[in-house]
C-alpha cells in the first residue's frame, strides 16, 4: 500500500468521515453527532499493525507474558522461540499433526496456525499449565499409568486434546475419543494406549490387554 | 559371573516408564527445546532443481539482512546437485522470520540438467544418468542354488506374481537437527540422534576438532527409526554457523526438509515365481527384483546395493535363482529404516506363499507349518491361529457374502538383534541415592526404564530410587541404538554393573547383606565420598534372533475400495522380558508402522518436474487413531534365551499379513503397497481404462 | 511467510478498504496461512474479518436458517437442532479436518478455500492455476483430481460444506462493493468451471456475509470416502436432499464433491427421481446420469465406482 493510503487508514479524520456520510454542515442534530462519533471510533479501531514487531500480551497458563513480535509470528513460535513454553512442539507447521495443540479458552487449536497477535485476549493453556500445585492432572496421570507415550514428542498435543475433550464431554465413548483426537498424529504408535488413557481418565474401567505366555509351556 | 535374579519384582513387570512424568508435563527438553543463552535460529536453503550444475551462490545480500548473524555455503565451488532438496547453504539469525527472509535473498545461479526420478524411467537405456560414470541400472547376474529350471519341472503347482512396495519415509515426529554451542574450542551438541558417539565423531571429523572436545547430549529425542545416525549435513552446518556467529545455533529441519533429504526405505518391484511339490513343500523359487535407494544406489552387479533384501526370506527352498539390483534416481538417498530390507522381503515372500497355498487348496497357516523351518515360529503360528480364531474366520478367497468382504491373512518374521559392547557406571552416595550413567539412547523405546527396573531388582530397591542418566558422550559408551540391539546391550551391562555395586558395597561397608532394607545402612558406611562402580556387557545374559508371527483380519468395502483392518494378533518372541510395559508399546508401534506401510504411505516424485509431491502429512499419510484395529499382543516368555531386542521384528510381517487378508477377502490380489481404494477397485475390475 | 501488516476490519467497507490491492481477508486462517507459509500467497496486509458485527450467528426462522460467514465449523457440527433439520450439513461439517481445525475454521473460509491440488500447493511448481501454462496433473499424478472440468485445470473443489449446501438449495450472500450478491452454490463456484486460475466466483474485495438454507421439509444425507478413516480429504463426497413422502421422492438434489472444479450436479439426474419410489435400478440410472460425462485421467478412474456407490447409499439412506 502506498504511504498516502497508509496515512488514511491509520486515522480517519472527522472531515473525511462526514464526507462519506454526505452530512452537510447545516444538519447537526445530537443523534447524528453521536452516530458519527461512534462510527469514527469504529474506524479508528481498524488500526494497522506491523510489518515491524508489535508489543503483544499473551495470557499463558494464567499469567501474562509480554512479547515483541512481528504479525507473522505464530502462537507456536511465540511460545517456543520467544518464550520458554517448549511443551507444544513444532512437527509439521501446517495444521496436520496436532503436536502444537494448545487450548484457546478451552478449545483445542493448532497453535502453528494462529497468529500470536490474534491469541491476545484469550486464555491460552499449554501442557505446562495442567498440573495444579505440583500434582499432575487426571489426564496426565492416566497417560503415565497406561503408557500412552513413547518418545513423547506427540504427547503434549495428545494430552491437550484429551483434556479438552473430557472437559467438554466427561464420559466419551471410544468413537468420540477417536473423533476428538483425529487431529493428532503419533509415529511411535501409542494410539491404542492413548485411547485407554482417555477412557481411564474418564473413569471407564479397563481390562488388561496383552499377555505374557511361557514358551516352555507351549505344546 | 553376573546372572539374572531368580526373584523378579520389577523385571518383567508393568513398572511404569520412568520418564513419563517429564514427558506428559512438558518438562522434558528435546534437542529442539534447549535454549542456551543467546541462541540463534538456523535454516537451510535447498535446491529447487532435481539436477543442476550450481555455478554460483551469492550470500552477500542475505548476510546483510537485519538479524542475520551468519551465512555459510554447504560446499565451496561449482558442484552438481542430484536431488530436489539437496543442501545449498544455511543461515543463522535472531528469529525464524529473519532466516526465512534471508533464504529468499540468497542468489543461486544454476544450469538445470536432465533428471530422472521414477524407477521405471531410470531403468530405460535412454534415461538421463544420475551418475555419469555408470548406468542407473544394470541387469543383475542371477545367483543360482540347486537346479531351479529342473526343479520347476518337478513341481505339482507353480505360481507367478508381481509385488511392489513404495519408498517409505521415516518421518519421526521430531525432525533431524541439533542445537550447537561453542565454548572456546569445545563444542556441545544437543542432538536428536540414535547414536551420540556417531554424532560426536562426525562433527569432530567435519570441523577438525579433537573428538574429546566434542560433547553430544541427547536426553530426550523424538524418534529415529534408523534415520538418525551421524551429524548429517544439517549438524555440520549448524556447527559452522555457530562458529561463525559466535553464538549457539538451533537448526532443526522442517517437515518439508525431512521428507526430502534424510533417508527413506528403498522401494521394491519383485517378480517372483515359486513352486511346490505335491506334499506342499516349497521346491523352486525365482526372484528378479529392483528398487531404488535414491542417488545412494549401490553397485548393480550381482544383486547388492541399497535396494536388496533377503530372499526367500525366512523360508528355505532347495532350488533358487535370485537376481536383485538397485536403480539410481535423482531423489534423496535411502537410510536404514526399521528392519532394513525385511518388510519388502516379507511382503513379496508371504504374498506368494498365500498365492501358492490358494492354488494348491492348502490352508495358508497349514502351508506355513509345512515350510517354516523355525520351531519357535511353528509354535507361534499354532498359538496365534487358535487365539486369533483362524479356523472360524478363514474362508475360501472372495467368498464372504455382501459388498463388505472380510478376509484373514498371516505372515512371519525374523530379525537378528543381539547385543554387546555397552559400558555403564554407577555413583552410589552415602545417603543411599544412586545414579546410573550410560551413554546409550532412549528413543521412546524405554531404555531408561529397562535400566531402572534391572537396578531395582538387583539392588532390592524401587525403580523410583534409581536416578537414570543416558544420552551424553561424557558417560560410558554404549553404541548406537539400531538393529534392535539396545536392550540386549544395555541390560546385561546394568546387570553386571549392579552385581559389581553389591560386591563393592559389601567390601566397603563390611556388611554381608547390602540389598533392600540393608541398603541405607551399607551406604552410610561409605563416609563422605560416593562409591564409583563400573560395569559392562557380559556373555550369557542376552541372546540373538527374534521372530514372530502376525495375523490380520480386514473388512474391504468392494463398492468403494476402502480397507479397514479389524484386528491384528501378534505372537512375538520376548526372550527375557525386562520392561513389559514399554516392550508392549514397542510391539504396538511396529504393527502400526506396518499398517501405514500397508495402506497409506508412499513417497511420490513428480516425473516431469522432479519434485517431491507429498512433503507433508496431508498427502504422505500416517496412520492415526481412527485407523486402529484391535491389536492383540502375546509376548512369549523365554528367559533362558536372555534379553533380546524387539523394535524391528514386530514391524516386518504386518503389511504382508494385511495384504494376504485383503487378497483373501477379495479373491484377487492387490500386489502393490500401499493398498489404496483405487488399487482395490482396479483389482476388482471396476475401473475403466482412461479414455 | 513474507512479512505483512495486520488490521481488524470493523465493517465490510472497511475490510475492502484495508485490503487494498494486495490484501487478503483472514478468518480462521487454516487455508490462508498454509498458502502463505509456502509463499503461494504473499499479501501485504491481512485483514481480520472475525470482528465484523453479526456474522457469527446461527439464526433460524420459519422459512430458513441463516448461518453467518464467521460461524465456526465446530459450531455447525455441535448444533443439535441443525443436525435434526439439515443432517447433511452437520455430517459434512463433522468431517471437515480435525477438531483443532473445526474450532477456528469458518463457514465462509470453508467455501472460499483454495485448491488442494499438490501441484498448486507446491512452492516450486508454477502450474496453470497459478498463472503458469501447464496443468501438471493432467499427464502425471492425478489420483485425487477431477473427472469433470470446463477448462484445462483438473483441480477439484474440496469443500465438504459446498456439497451439502448445494444439495440443500442454499444461497450464499456475498458483499461486492456496496451491494450484496445472492448466489446459489453453483453460481458461487461457476467461475472455476471456465477459468483455470479461479477457485470460485469471488473477486478481490468480495466478502462472504452469510449462507441461507431454506426449510423445505427435506431429508438430507452426506457421505464421503477417504483413504484414511478420519482427517483426510474426501476422494469423493456426495450429498443428497429430497422430500420423501410415502417413499416417493420429490425435489431431489444430488451433488458430488471432489470430482469436478465445481460441485457436480446434473439436473436430469435430480429430475429422474421426481415422484418415484427408489429401487436399485433407479439408483443406478441416477448414478449413470451423474457420471455420464466423466473423463478419467491416468489415475483417477476409480472415482467413478466410488461416486456410484455413494450416490446409491445416499439415496438409500433418504428412502429409509
Amino acid at each position: 500500500m502506498s504511504d498516502s493510503t497508509k496515512q488514511d487508514c491509520l486515522t480517519v479524520s472527522r472531515r473525511a468521515f462526514l464526507k462519506t456520510f454526505g452530512t452537510s454542515a447545516a444538519v447537526a442534530a445530537t443523534a447524528q453527532v453521536e452516530a458519527v462519533a461512534e462510527e469514527l471510533q469504529k474506524a479508528n479501531q481498524e488500526k494497522i499493525y506491523g510489518p515491524e514487531t508489535v508489543p503483544i500480551t499473551l495470557q499463558v497458563n494464567g499469567s501474562p507474558i509480554k512479547l515483541q513480535v512481528e504479525p507473522r509470528v505464530t502462537l507456536l513460535e511465540a511460545l517456543r522461540n520467544h518464550s520458554h513454553f517448549t511443551g507444544a512442539k513444532e512437527v509439521c507447521d501446517r495444521a496436520t499433526c496436532g503436536a502444537c495443540t494448545v487450548l484457546l479458552d478451552d478449545l483445542p487449536i493448532y497453535s502453528c496456525s494462529k497468529l500470536a497477535l490474534e491469541a491476545q485476549g484469550h486464555a491460552i493453556t499449554t501442557v505446562e499449565g495442567l498440573a495444579e500445585n505440583g500434582q499432575l492432572s487426571k489426564v496426565q496421570q492416566a497417560f503415565i499409568d497406561e503408557d500412552a507415550l513413547m518418545c513423547g514428542y506427540c504427547t503434549p498435543g495428545f494430552v491437550m486434546s484429551v483434556t479438552a475433550l473430557l472437559k467438554k464431554n466427561p464420559h466419551p465413548t471410544a468413537e468420540e475419543v477417536q473423533h476428538g483426537c483425529a487431529g493428532n498424529l503419533c509415529r511411535c504408535g501409542t494410539y491404542p494406549r492413548v485411547l485407554r488413557a482417555a477412557l481411564k481418565a474418564a473413569g471407564v474401567p479397563l481390562t488388561s490387554q496383552t499377555e505374557v505366555i511361557s514358551y516352555a509351556k507351549l505344546a | 559371573m553376573p546372572s539374572w535374579p531368580e526373584k523378579r519384582s520389577y523385571i518383567g513387570s508393568l513398572a511404569k516408564r520412568v520418564d513419563a512424568p517429564a514427558k506428559v508435563s512438558g518438562a522434558a527438553k528435546y534437542s529442539s527445546d534447549v535454549q542456551p543463552e543467546g541462541w540463534l535460529y538456523g535454516m537451510i536453503l535447498r535446491s529447487k532443481w532435481p539436477k543442476a550444475k550450481i555455478t554460483k551462490i551469492n550470500l552477500e545480500k542475505a548476510a546483510r539482512l537485519p538479524g542475520i548473524k551468519a551465512a555459510v555455503l554447504a560446499r565451496e565451488g561449482e558442484r552438481i546437485v542430484r536431488f530436489y532438496g539437496e543442501e545449498l547453504a544455511a543461515v543463522a539469525g535472531l528469529t525464524k522470520q529473519a532466516c526465512l527472509d534471508a533464504l529468499r535473498a540468497i542468489e543461486v545461479e544454476a544450469q538445470p540438467l536432465p533428471f530422472v526420478v521414477r524407477e521405471e524411467d531410470a531403468r530405460e537405456e535412454s534415461s538421463p544418468r544420475v551418475w555419469d560414470e555408470q548406468p542407473n541400472y544394470s541387469r543383475p547376474q542371477p545367483r543360482d542354488r540347486g537346479d531351479v529350471d529342473k526343479a520347476f519341472g518337478e513341481c505339482a503347482a507353480v505360481v507367478e506374481g508381481f509385488y511392489s512396495t513404495p519408498v517409505q519415509i521415516h518421518h519421526p515426529l521430531e525432525t533431524h537437527g541439533n542445537t550447537i554451542s561453542w565454548t572456546g574450542d569445545n563444542l556441545t551438541a544437543w542432538s536428536s540422534t540414535q547414536g551420540i558417539s556417531s554424532v560426536r565423531d562426525g562433527l569432530a571429523g567435519n570441523l577438525n576438532v579433537p573428538q574429546n572436545q566434542v560433547r553430544v547430549i541427547c536426553e530426550y529425542m523424538g524418534g529415529g527409526f534408523g534415520a538418525k545416525f551421524g551429524p548429517g549435513v544439517e549438524g555440520a552446518l549448524a556447527a559452522r554457523l555457530s562458529q561463525a556467529a559466535k553464538a549457539p545455533v538451533k537448526l532443526m529441519l522442517t517437515r518439508f526438509d525431512q521428507a526430502l533429504a534424510v533417508g527413506n526405505r528403498p522401494s521394491s518391484f519383485q517378480k517372483i515365481k515359486m513352486g511346490a511339490t505335491a506334499d506342499g513343500k516349497l521346491h523352486a523359487y525365482q526372484l528378479e527384483s529392483f528398487g531404488t535407494a535414491g542417488i545412494g544406489a549401490g553397485s548393480s552387479e550381482g544383486g547388492s546395493g541399497g535396494a536388496a533384501f533377503p530372499a526367500p526370506y525366512i523360508y528355505t527352498v532347495p532350488n533358487t535363482r535370485i537376481a536383485q539390483a538397485s536403480v539410481a534416481v535423482d531423489a534423496g538417498s535411502a537410510r536404514a529404516f526399521r528392519a532394513p530390507g525385511n518388510p519388502p522381503a516379507s511382503f513379496g515372500m508371504e504374498s506368494i506363499m498365500d498365492d501358492l497355498a490358494v492354488k494348491m487348496d492348502i490352508d495358508p497357516v497349514e502351508f506355513r507349518l509345512r515350510n517354516d523351518p523355525s520351531e519357535v515360529r511353528q509354535k507361534e503360528y499354532r498359538l496365534g491361529a487358535e487365539r486369533f480364531g483362524w479356523k472360524q474366520k478363514y474362508k475360501k478367497p472372495g467368498t464372504s457374502p455382501g459388498p463388505i468382504k472380510t478376509g484373514v491373512g498371516c505372515a512371519g518374521a525374523r530379525w537378528a538383534t543381539g547385543g554387546g559392547g555397552t559400558q555403564a557406571q554407577a555413583q552410589v552416595s552415602p545417603d543411599g541415592s544412586i545414579e546410573i550413567r550410560c551413554g546409550t539412547q532412549d528413543l521412546g523405546t524405554g531404555t531408561k526404564t529397562v535400566i531402572a527396573v534391572i537396578a531395582a531388582d538387583l539392588l532390592g530397591l524401587k525403580p523410583e530410587q534409581i536416578q537414570v542418566r543416558v544420552g551424553d558422550t561424557n558417560y560410558p559408551p554404549s553404541g548406537a541404538s539400531g538393529g534392535s540391539t539396545t536392550c540386549p546391550s544395555v541390560a546385561p551391562a546394568i546387570c553386571d554393573l549392579c552385581t559389581n555395586v553389591l560386591q563393592e558395597l559389601q567390601k566397603h561397608s563390611g556388611l554381608a547383606e547390602v540389598r533392600g532394607e540393608n541398603w541405607l545402612a551399607a551406604c552410610k558406611k561409605l563416609g563422605v565420598d560416593p562409591l564409583l562402580v563400573s560395569g559392562k556387557w557380559q556373555e550369557g545374559l542376552s541372546g540373538s534372533g527374534a521372530g514372530g508371527v502376525q495375523f490380520a483380519e480386514v473388512a474391504v468395502d468392494t463398492d468403494t475400495g476402502f480397507v479397514k483392518v479389524k484386528k491384528i494378533t501378534c505372537i512375538q518372541d520376548g526372550g527375557l522380558i525386562v520392561s513389559k510395559l514399554t516392550c508392549e508399546s514397542q510391539v504396538n508401534g511396529g504393527i502400526i508402522m506396518g499398517l501405514g506401510y500397508a495402506l497409506y504411505e508412499e513417497r511420490i516424485m513428480d516425473r516431469h518436474s522432479g519434485v517431491l509431491l507429498n512433503p507433508n502429512f496431508e498427502t504422505y499419510k500416517l496412520p492415526a487413531l481412527a485407523d486402529m484395529p484391535e491389536i492383540d499382543v502375546v509376548l512369549l516368555d523365554m528367559p533362558e534365551r536372555g534379553v533380546i531386542g524387539i523394535g524391528e521384528p514386530v514391524t516386518i510381517p504386518t503389511a504382508a499379513a494385511i495384504g494376504n487378508a485383503v487378497a483373501n477377502a477379495l479373491g484377487v490380489r492387490v500386489g502393490s503397497l500401499p493398498i489404496t481404494p483405487a488399487k482395490v477397485l482396479a483389482a476388482l475390475g471396476k475401473v475403466d481404462k482412461p479414455a | 511467510m513474507k512479512s505483512f501488516q495486520y488490521a481488524t476490519a470493523a465493517s465490510p467497507a472497511g475490510a475492502r478498504h484495508l485490503a487494498g490491492d494486495n490484501g487478503r481477508f483472514l478468518a480462521g486462517g487454516i487455508d490462508l496461512l498454509g498458502e502463505m507459509k509456502e509463499y503461494i500467497s504473499q499479501p501485504d496486509i491481512l485483514v481480520n474479518v472475525k470482528a465484523l458485527p453479526g456474522l457469527d450467528r446461527i439464526e433460524a426462522s420459519t422459512t430458513a436458517w441463516t448461518i453467518g460467514a464467521n460461524v465456526t465449523i465446530s459450531q455447525l457440527e455441535e448444533n443439535a437442532e441443525l443436525k435434526r433439520v439439515f443432517p447433511a450439513l452437520q455430517q459434512a461439517a463433522a468431517e471437515v479436518g480435525s477438531k483443532q481445525i473445526r474450532n477456528v475454521a469458518t463457514v465462509g473460509g470453508n467455501l472460499a478455500q483454495h485448491s488442494r491440488c499438490w501441484y498448486y500447493r507446491h512452492r516450486d511448481i508454477l502450474c496453470l492455476k497459478k498463472g503458469g501454462d501447464t496443468c501438471y496433473a493432467r499427464n502425471a499424478d492425478n489420483k485425487y483430481h477431477s473427472l469433470f472440468t470446463g477448462n484445462t485445470c483438473i483441480s477439484p473443489v474440496v469443500s465438504n460444506l459446498a456439497v451439502a449446501l448445494g444439495a440443500l438449495d442454499a444461497t450464499v450472500v456475498v458483499q461486492r462493493e456496496d451491494k450484496p450478491l445472492r448466489w446459489s452454490i453453483a453460481q458461487f463456484y461457476a467461475k472455476a468451471w471456465e477459468n483455470p486460475t479461479a477457485h470460485n466466483s469471488l473477486e478481490p474485495g468480495d466478502l462472504i456475509l452469510k449462507v441461507e438454507v431454506p426449510l423445505a421439509q427435506q431429508r438430507s444425507a452426506y457421505l464421503q470416502v477417504s483413504e484414511k478413516s478420519a482427517f483426510d480429504w474426501a476422494l469423493v463426497s456426495c450429498a443428497a436432499a429430497a422430500k420423501v413422502e410415502g417413499g416417493k421422492f420429490s425435489k431431489a438434489r444430488i451433488v458430488l464433491g471432489a470430482v469436478s472444479n465445481v460441485p457436480h450436479e446434473v439436473q436430469a439426474a435430480n429430475d429422474l427421481l421426481e415422484g418415484k419410489v427408489l429401487d436399485d435400478g433407479l439408483a443406478e440410472k441416477v448414478a449413470d446420469l451423474l457420471v455420464a460425462k466423466a473423463h478419467a485421467h491416468s489415475e483417477n478412474g476409480y472415482k467413478v465406482p466410488i461416486a456410484r456407490a455413494l450416490i446409491r447409499r445416499a439415496l438409500t439412506s433418504l428412502a429409509a
